[in-house]
């Protein structure tokens, strides 16, 4: 009787935790698992904007990997993501260090430098826009003032100055921001104790950084690498369309698959196979998400 | 125990019933209930209307109608977009669509907008007396769909000043490509280190590069299949414009704003009609308009939006008495002086009410009927995706990134692949 009195219990305790868990399930499956399951779906049919919808197999993957467009966009979008997640996730790091030197007036540098993290992305692309514009461009007049020579560089349909100029602007988006004070936080919480053994032991500063400070903050690094991954390949639409259109200007080069999803889906109407580039956007989050991971089993230092 | 367990229970339930507040169908909270006793329709438009009320013809509608017009702003970028995903859940809470030309067969097709052949019968709406591009757009639908709010057009806008400066003729509306691009070069103002001051004509726009593909010979848009149609024309005023652009006559393509014609950096300017209501007299030099310069054939592209009544409405009498006001003479004659728009149906668009009166420079308003004779419904119907696309290949090979057969090669390309 015991035993059975007993299971019950138990029985009871776990069903009152399932049920504090339910909601987030109902949510998830609502409103994460059901789109997704759907844009499978739809990546099936020739689905148009305005509901017009036949079942077509797989037609939209074949039509996909016979595109030169799709090509040509999932070249820069495995470019893009690396680049921006490298140079944001650098420049976090060093901002984070240093903002963590113990000086006067800390936390005036950190709000400037933060500040224009929360600017709304599409205001800051548009801000940027006139910067780096052409003839009317702030950057040109400014250089022309300094030089005493006409300059008009054209920074954004330059092929060779136009990924400098977005990797440059990443440097402000609210991703690296975030990704300071994280970084900034953990750099708090390397143990004081392995920097005095380090002088004791005569390390200098690159070598504190490299055997301490990075194995010490490589969790930290793990988890911006996969958010700033993550933010690369869904959040660079907001920052590119204003700043180079739904064609990703010059000449398609950066063209990421967002931007190319959404001109299919709501300037040619094609929801169906714009779900099917979703769908390959989807494998490739999940592929870089699986890479960093397998990466990170002998690169992160895990203290417990 | 039990306190955990129905505190479980609320959080469920009020969780629960949060996440779902948010997906009851748009129309719960609208009413068709009016403080007028009219009742209320509701049009979707891209454009703001009119701040003055004597130019507002919503407004003048409601006085004339004693219907209550809500209007539902929708930005242009996104419009179509919208509009379609409306069509395809079968929202209600909008009556009137103001459809655009790529739409309007394709909501026809789908039933999203109902015939106005019943309601047209018994109107005074002069449906015989509408521009011809209009009458052919509307034809193959099997039935008259939607009603065109207004005709506008393309038009080469010079500066007065710098013309004068230069000792060169005015324009005319029989001013020929070979007239257009001498004056260009000849308008051309270069610094000493060779850098251009001011520019010949600015860069075709995404409307006006059609107007020189389609002057420079192409047919542009195949109503017959749907397609873009472009070939030697398109090479031919690509390499044109890459020729401008390197010897300075006209910029380069880039990521630019400002309007260099307004701003007095260029002497010409291919634009569409609307502007003359934004320039007004908003400009520091005198400026007048003309046809688009003629090449091998004359040639503008139409714009315009339908009105059309929703198939899911649950006001369509009330919605088409609204439609009768604003295609009436008073709604008509209004739209054209607010926006600077000639009306679509002939009678009314020769009084002449879309001469706008700030445009106090402008003295060639023949410029507006001839290329209104001479414009068609091209690009506009394709989607703005191949469009956009293509004058992006084109920009490409004005950067010499690709040449210009190339250019069109990969726009017609891509233009297949998306129309099929």
């Amino acid at each position: 009787m015991v035993p059975n009195k007993f299971n019950k219990k138990i029985l009871k305790r776990n069903l009152t935790a399932y049920a504090f868990c339910l909601p987030w399930f109902i949510g998830f499956i609502c409103f994460t698992l059901f789109p997704i399951i759907f844009m499978f779906a739809v990546s099936l049919t020739n689905r148009k904007l305005n509901g017009k919808s036949s079942f077509v197999g797989f037609s939209n993957y074949a039509a996909m990997f016979q595109s030169p467009t799709f090509w040509n966009s999932l070249k820069i979008t495995i470019f893009f993501t690396v680049i921006m997640m490298a140079v944001t996730t650098v420049w976090a790091v060093i901002m984070a260090m240093l903002l963590n030197h113990k000086q006067k007036l800390n936390g005036i540098f950190q709000f400037f430098y933060f500040i224009p993290s929360v600017v709304p992305t599409i205001s800051l692309a548009y801000a940027f826009r006139t910067i780096f514009g052409k003839d009317a461009g702030l950057l040109n007049y400014v250089i022309s003032m300094i030089s005493g020579k006409n300059t008009s560089i054209n920074w954004m349909y330059d092929p060779h100055t136009v990924y400098l100029v977005i990797f440059f602007i990443t440097l402000f988006t609210y991703n690296t921001g975030q990704m300071m004070l994280v970084f900034r936080s953990s750099l708090n919480d390397v143990p004081r104790e392995l920097y005095e053994a380090c002088d004791m032991d005569g390390a200098g500063a690159l070598r504190k950084f490299t055997m301490v400070t990075i194995p010490m903050i490589s969790p930290i690094i793990l988890f911006n690498s996969v958010t700033g991954c993550i933010s690369a390949l869904n959040g660079s639409f907001a920052l590119l369309y204003p700043l180079t259109g739904e064609n990703g200007d010059p000449n398609g080069m950066t063209q990421v698959l967002s931007l190319l999803i959404y001109k299919e889906a709501f300037s040619n109407m094609k929801v169906g196979y714009a779900s099917a580039l979703s769908v390959i956007l989807f494998l490739i989050a999940c592929l870089f998400g699986i890479i960093i991971f397998a990466f990170s089993k002998k690169t992160v230092y895990y203290e417990n | 125990m039990k306190k955990e367990k129905i505190f479980a229970l609320v959080s469920f339930a009020a969780l629960t019933g949060s996440m779902f507040s948010g997906c009851g169908s748009s129309s719960n909270g609208k009413t068709n209930s009016s403080s007028n006793a009219g009742g209320k329709v509701t049009i979707a438009v891209w454009n703001e209307p009119n701040t003055n009320e004597e130019l507002n013809m919503y407004a003048q509608c409601e006085k004339k109608t004693g219907i209550d017009v809500e209007v539902t702003v929708i930005p242009e970028s996104d419009y179509s977009s919208k509009l379609n995903q409306m069509v395809s859940t079968g929202d209600d809470s909008i009556d009137i669509y103001v459809v655009w030309e790529n739409d309007i067969a394709n909501f026809a097709h789908e039933n999203g907008i109902v015939a106005l052949d019943d309601y047209l019968s018994k109107s005074s709406i002069k449906t015989n007396d509408f521009i011809d591009a209009v009458e052919k757009l509307s034809s193959g639908l099997g039935g008259t769909y939607g009603l065109p709010w207004c005709a506008a057009t393309e038009l080469l806008y010079y500066n007065q000043d710098m013309f004068d400066a230069a000792g060169i003729e005015y324009p005319d509306n029989n001013w020929s490509y070979s007239d257009f691009k001498a004056a260009a070069e000849k308008l051309t103002k270069k610094a000493s280190d060779g850098s251009t001051e001011i520019y010949g004509c600015t860069l075709p726009n995404t409307q006006t590069w059609w107007a020189g593909i389609g002057g420079a010979g192409d047919q542009v848009y195949d109503p017959s299949t749907g397609k873009l149609v472009i070939g030697d024309g398109a090479v031919s005023f690509v390499t044109d414009c890459l020729n401008m652009v390197k010897s300075g006559i006209m910029p380069a393509p880039s990521s630019d704003t400002a309007d260099l014609f307004a701003a007095g950096k260029a002497a010409m300017s291919w634009q569409g009609s609307w502007n003359i209501g934004t320039y007004g007299s908003k400009l520091s030099f005198n400026w007048d308009i003309a046809s688009i310069p003629t090449n091998k054939i004359k040639y503008n592209t139409l714009h315009t939006g339908f009105y059309t009544i929703n198939a899911k409405s649950k006001n369509k009498d009330n919605a088409f008495k609204v439609i009768e006001y604003l295609m009436g003479e008073e709604g008509q004659t209004i739209n054209s002086k607010a926006s600077g728009n000639p009306s679509a149906i002939k009678s009314i668009a020769d009084k002449g009410a879309w001469k706008v009166e700030s445009a106090t420079t402008v003295e060639n308003w023949d410029a507006i009927t001839d290329s209104l004779n001479a414009g068609v419904f091209g690009y506009t119907c394709l989607p703005s995706g191949v469009t956009n696309n293509a004058v992006s290949e084109f920009n490409s090979a004005l950067l010499g990134q690709k040449t210009p057969q190339q250019a069109v090669e990969n726009a017609l390309k891509y233009a297949n692949e998306t129309i099929g």
